[in-house]
């Protein structure tokens, strides 16, 4: 079951647990099944495993969506270039998601299994998890649970006796929302600034430490120990043929009942608001939903009819990503949540791309203005433009990130922006009183 | 914000959550029997970057690495390739004994893994939760971010900097708190999420912060005492 | 991320498979591996840019040099995409141009318009890219954010306002230098050049450079501010005369005054860089030698001798004209033929040509004894990550040229001593003498300085001719891997100095009927006639990369 509620319609793969406090332990673990999907998968051959993956149709499930049986696919299928890396993103900091954190602190040895069933996959010696600096209980919690794998010979020299070697160290982030970005992870992991790296080369080719390197998240990997005990064909018989599987769904916002929700991939977001989630608070009305995480384009009150996969809410103009959904009821003030946003990607930049470093502070600057009453229908037509500059023409998609609130926000209610502005729209904001 | 179901099992809403959990303890949700005991020297290796660095004991000029740290660093150090690796590791170590990062503690750190002092100057402050500069014993960082900003964030801001009497990044005149505010936490179904040193706090009002300050001056009260 | 280049100046063979495309529809062949960057370069294409640089990593964070690639979604970055078969790129396509016009605006949103009072102006990248591709006005409403000026210690202060984070200086000390002295403070929007609190760049033999590689006025040198404007300067390719490494340099003057020297780039011998030592060394290349503290040698005051003189008998010297002059000294000359011993004191301030003719003149005398002095330091420092580039122990230029001459080495390391007149003929060229003496060369039967520094020992001489310095006329160095290098004139000489080649060449066709050198090529291809380790070398061969000499030069004793 999902957490902090349950509903009837959740399939419980991952969230089982949710809520049960001995299923933190090892033994609590062990009880109800734990390991049993290692120790199958050590029997298989790594390709094997790769190839279950693969037909599972499980999708990378940090945002971008990649197939996850097809990046595990790029590593070296042999040992030339020992040390192979598996390196778990446990950074969640995208704002909306919250569903790692429940992962981390109640099921630590289901995200412990996954990962070592895809590193014997990968031929991955060492796994680094990277958990995100503020996670300190979580952390704590996953420590624990290393600690105990190590004594009861589950993780380290010879795993489950196969003599198999694979090393897991947990490695805290210190507060930087950009090393989320697979190669910003791993620049921070090598003990550098978190700034991403140009691709290619990829990490599969050169990553962590210059070695091949996969990185996964959190969820995606914890969904890998029921693929290896259940089989693929299960695994798709949940979701959409092109989004199979289960997804945590992460519901915050204007809602009666906010949290994370464990449904099938292609679940109607209508449904997911006003039935699972008991429907907006205090009896208001739907306004505006942020689909994905912060992100992704907005989607008006009018948009969300549509099914929550990949492919449905690219069709619709926006993204899936992380399924954090953030809803908006009708007394929102959208300028100020695009303007927080945007704050949000300016704080969070890395600072190496002219575009992003100066575009989200300028972007921040102009909707701050606009809050305070000072914004001309101008200002809106500089977003526009500067959003377009700043997509598509840096080193990661931070910037197309910051982007993406503010062309849609724009788009969809330019006139709550309008509304801000001091002098009626078509009266141009004087720039000869400009004193900069 | 929605009703919570009546807490049974002695958790303060805002020290965990509510819903269909409520009559789980505080204890339960923050996996206390995990977290707690647990030795400054670490158990394997592989756990030994798994300590919270920003703690409400702290000694800003007690020696870095000695005693049970001296064996903390040598595990950590053993789980990387190289000495780059365990910078992050190593300055979380620095924070956790001395409470923030001094240009001293960085060349320390420098000089121990062999580093540029002032290449690890360009790590350190790249990150937010370094302090580098000295904090209240109480760090409290509240969420803004837009999740926890639908659902009242700013007032939560307001009435914590109210009730510490400090600015935003001022440490309040008893050296107790200092309040900023954070980026999304990753608690977004719990607003407005707080994070002080190294617990969260959860489902936050405005009309919880007396509350919560007079726990951690209660806190204090009793770390003061067990310093002896 | 290595840097081809560096391989290809540590002498690495290039790699045999090559690989075609097509930029701006201008077909080019390159070795694999290449860059866009590059590729483009060789056909003269020019892509903008600010982080890359042809002797560091190619970082790709400052996204001006992005161009339309056929087929591909998104602008690729020229400074670290590698070319492959039959692409097609196009540099100036409405989505590469309109994406250098967005980035040029993201630079100059808090960029402060300090242009007239920014030591920059002239030689910016940011004003040439604006100018050429940016948006005519500003249309930011915003305050700029402020950072201050930070004094970095040593030579530099830093402009955080101006800086656009191309992190070139960062790279620079990291690579290069091998000194982190510099980092990235802090993130995003409140990013910064810092050093390590107040531990500044102060003892680092190359943070000169960090000044050269900066595209904006955000590193200045103290030593240049506000002493000039760029386009006043005139450059003239010179070498440096600091030490015996021959760094390839430009002298920059105004006004017949040295205002700084940069360095010239050449993969053999500097890359594209100089140390400290040699950089800030340019006042004394005024006088040629030693009237300023700091330079190689250190002599009390003298005056400056800029006519020919010529010794009475009454001891006294009187001003003569040139034709004069040189009559009186071939006739003299004559007389000396044959006699017993010649001693010769040449100078490595001055160039081959120079001390060659002196050399061939010497020996036409009698038995030659032909010695120089020059000031050593007790080691070399070494560039980390250019190590055939190193400040020398020598720290006259031409050291090594003179011992291909066949001088020897004397005196100490500060210079001084070894010198012993005798009683025969004594030349002495470019030595102040500021350590004699001052009853030396009294009883020489003939003593000639080709010289310009009125010293008592100088004050002796029969004749005193001045001759030009090497910053006056044009000539050639040889470093201390025996590469001769030209230079060429940057000041302007006072109006009867000549060169000293010229004058050789002059009396040389007195006394042996041979021809006087017209211009200095000529005067090197005396030199190459007359010396094996020169033979075969010319101006045309030498060109502005320089050439090896032939046979491994003597080392003087204690090495280079």
């Amino acid at each position: 079951m999902a957490y902090p509620y349950r509903h009837d319609r959740e399939t419980r793969v991952l969230s089982a647990h949710f809520g049960d406090p001995a299923a933190r332990t090892l033994a609590g673990w062990r009880e109800r099944g734990g390991y049993e999907a290692l120790r199958s998968a050590l029997a298989m051959g790594p390709l094997d495993v790769v190839e279950v993956v693969k037909k599972s149709g499980l999708r990378g499930r940090g945002g971008a969506g990649f197939p996850t049986g097809l990046k595990w696919s790029f590593m070296p299928k042999d040992d030339a270039r020992q040390p192979h890396y598996l390196l778990i993103n446990a950074d969640e900091s995208e704002p909306g998601a919250f569903k790692d954190r429940e992962l981390c602190r109640w099921t630590p040895h289901q995200l412990i299994e996954g990962a070592l069933i895809g590193a014997y996959a990968m031929r991955a010696r060492h796994v680094y998890i990277y958990i995100r600096g503020e996670f300190f209980e979580p952390a704590q919690i996953i420590g624990r649970a290393i600690e105990d794998a190590y004594e009861a010979k589950i993780a380290g020299a010879d795993v489950l006796g196969s003599g198999v070697a694979i090393d897991v160290t947990l490695h805290l982030g210190a507060g930087a929302y950009i090393c989320g970005e697979e190669t910003g992870l791993m620049n921070s992991l090598e003990g550098r600034r978190g700034q991403p790296r140009i691709k290619p080369p990829f990490p599969a080719a050169v990553g962590a430490f210059g070695r091949p390197t996969t990185i996964n998240n959190v969820e995606t990997l914890c969904a890998v120990p029921h693929i290896i005990r259940n089989g693929a064909d299960w695994y798709r018989s949940f979701g959409t043929e092109k989004s199979p599987g289960t997804k945590l769904f992460n519901m915050s916002g204007h809602l009666v009942r906010r949290g994370n929700y464990e449904l099938p991939l292609g679940f109607n977001l209508l449904e997911l608001i006003n039935d699972v989630c008991g429907g907006i608070r205090d009896g208001r009305s739907l306004k505006a939903v942020i689909p994905g995480g912060s992100s992704v384009p907005i989607l008006a009150a009018e948009e969300c009819d549509i099914a929550l996969d990949y492919e449905s809410v690219a069709a619709a103009g926006s993204m899936l990503g992380t399924a954090s959904v953030i809803v908006m009821d009708d007394r929102t003030d959208i300028v100020k949540q695009v303007r927080r946003i945007v704050e949000f990607y300016a704080h969070e930049s890395c600072g190496q791309c002219t575009p992003c470093r100066e575009g989200t502070e300028w972007m921040a600057k102009i909707l701050r203005r606009i809050e305070r009453g000072n914004g001309s229908e101008a200002d809106l037509d500089i977003l526009l433009e500067l959003g377009r500059n700043m997509t598509g023409t840096t080193i990661c998609v931070l910037s197309d990130s910051a982007a993406a609130p503010v062309a849609s926000s724009i788009h969809k209610f330019r006139d709550e922006y309008i509304a801000r502005m001091r002098a009626p729209a078509g009266v141009p904001f004087p720039i000869g009183a400009l004193t900069g | 914000m929605a009703d919570e179901t009546r807490l049974v099992g002695g958790n303060e809403g805002w020290a965990g959550e509510r819903g269909d959990f409520a009559q789980l303890s505080e204890a339960d949700i923050r996996g206390t029997a995990c977290t707690e005991g647990r030795p400054k020297e670490g158990r394997a290796a592989g756990g030994a970057c798994a300590y919270p660095y920003q703690l409400a004991v702290r000694d800003e000029d007690a020696q870095l690495f000695e005693g049970p740290y001296a064996e903390r660093l040598a595990k950590i150090r053993s789980r990387y390739p190289d000495n780059r690796g365990a910078l992050l590791p190593v300055l979380n170590l620095a924070q956790e004994v001395r409470g923030w990062l001094s240009p001293e503690s960085m060349a320390r750190v420098a000089e121990i893994l062999d580093l540029p002092a002032t290449y690890v100057r360009g790590v350190a402050t790249f990150y937010t939760m370094y302090n580098k500069a000295p904090v209240g014993r109480f760090l409290i960082q509240v969420c803004t971010n837009v999740s926890c900003n639908l659902c009242g964030a700013d007032d939560v801001m307001e009435t914590f900097l109210e009730n510490v009497d400090a600015e935003p990044g001022e440490t309040s005149e008893d050296g107790l708190f200092t309040v900023i505010e954070a980026e999304c936490l990753g608690a977004c179904g719990f607003p407005t999420a707080v994070q002080i040193n190294d617990r969260y706090f959860e489902n936050v009002a405005p009309a919880d912060v007396p509350a919560i300050i007079d726990r951690l001056r209660g806190e204090a009260h009793v770390l003061n005492g067990s310093r002896g | 991320m290595s840097n081809p280049d560096a391989a290809k100046m540590a002498g690495a063979a290039p790699p045999m498979d090559t690989v075609s495309c097509t930029i701006n529809g201008v077909q080019v062949t390159v070795p694999k591996g290449t860059r866009l960057i590059e590729a483009a370069e060789q056909v003269g294409i020019g892509i903008p840019y600010y982080c890359y640089h042809p002797g560091l990593s190619a970082p790709a964070m400052c996204r001006m040099c992005l161009v339309e690639v056929a087929g591909a979604p998104k602008l690729a970055p020229a400074c670290v995409t590698e070319v492959a078969d039959g692409q097609v790129v196009l540099t100036e396509s409405d989505k590469a141009v309109e994406a250098r016009r967005g980035t040029l605006e993201f630079y100059l949103v808090n960029h402060p318009l300090d242009c007239p009072v920014c030591d920059k102006s002239g030689e910016c990248k940011l004003q040439d890219y604006v100018h050429a591709e940016g948006r005519p006005r500003g249309r930011s409403l915003e305050a700029k954010r402020v950072f201050g000026q930070d004094d970095f210690g040593g030579d530099i202060l830093y402009d955080g306002d101006r800086c656009i984070m191309c992190t070139r200086c960062v790279r620079f000390m990291r690579e290069v230098a091998q000194d982190d002295r510099l980092c990235v403070v802090q993130r995003g929007h409140r990013s910064v050049i810092d050093t390590f609190y107040d531990h500044g760049v102060e003892g680092s033999p190359w943070a000169g450079n960090i000044v050269d590689i900066c595209p904006v006025g955000a590193l200045l040198s103290k030593d240049f501010l506000h002493k000039a404007r760029v386009w006043d300067l005139d450059g003239t390719p010179s070498v440096c005369p600091n030490c015996s490494q021959g760094c390839n340099v430009r002298i920059d003057t105004r006004d017949n005054l040295i205002q700084r020297l940069r360095p010239r780039a050449n993969p053999d011998v500097n890359s594209y860089w100089m140390c400290d030592y040699g950089r800030y060394r340019y006042d004394w290349i005024h006088r040629g030698d030693t009237r300023v503290a700091g330079a190689p040698f250190d002599v009390t005051a003298a005056g400056d001798i800029e006519a020919p003189q010529l010794r009475g008998a009454n001891g006294s010297h009187e001003e003569v004209a040139w034709q004069a002059a040189v009559l009186a000294l071939v006739e003299r000359l004559e007389a000396a033929r044959g006699h017993a011993s010649v001693t010769v004191v040449g100078s490595a301030l001055h160039g081959n040509e120079d001390n060659g003719l002196l050399m061939h003149l010497a020996a036409q005398l009698g038995s030659v004894k032909a010695v120089y002095r020059s000031q050593r330091a007790a080691d070399e420092v070494v560039c980390p990550g250019f190590p055939r580039l190193a400040r020398r122990r020598d720290l006259t230029p031409n050291p090594q040229g003179l011992e291909a001459l066949g001088f020897e080495r004397a005196g100490d390391d500060e210079g001084r001593g070894g010198l012993a007149a005798g009683n025969g003929v004594l030349l002495v060229l470019g030595d102040a003498l500021a350590d004699a003496p001052a009853d030396f060369g009294r009883e020489a039967a003939l003593f000639v300085v080709f010289g310009r520094a009125d010293t008592a020992a100088a004050r002796n001489a029969h004749f005193i001719l001045p001759v030009s310095t090497f910053a006056e006329a044009e000539g050639t160095f040889t470093n201390h891997e025996g590469r001769v290098q030209r230079y060429w004139p940057a000041l302007e000489q006072p109006a009867r100095v000549r060169p000293a080649w010229q004058v050789l060449g002059v009396l040389l066709a007195g006394l042996n009927d041979e021809a006087a050198p017209a211009d200095a090529a000529s005067a090197f291809l005396r030199i190459a006639e007359l010396f094996d380790p020169f033979a075969g070398l010319s101006y045309a061969t030498i060109g502005t990369r320089g050439a090896l000499l032939n046979e491994p030069v003597r080392l003087g004793a204690g090495g280079s």
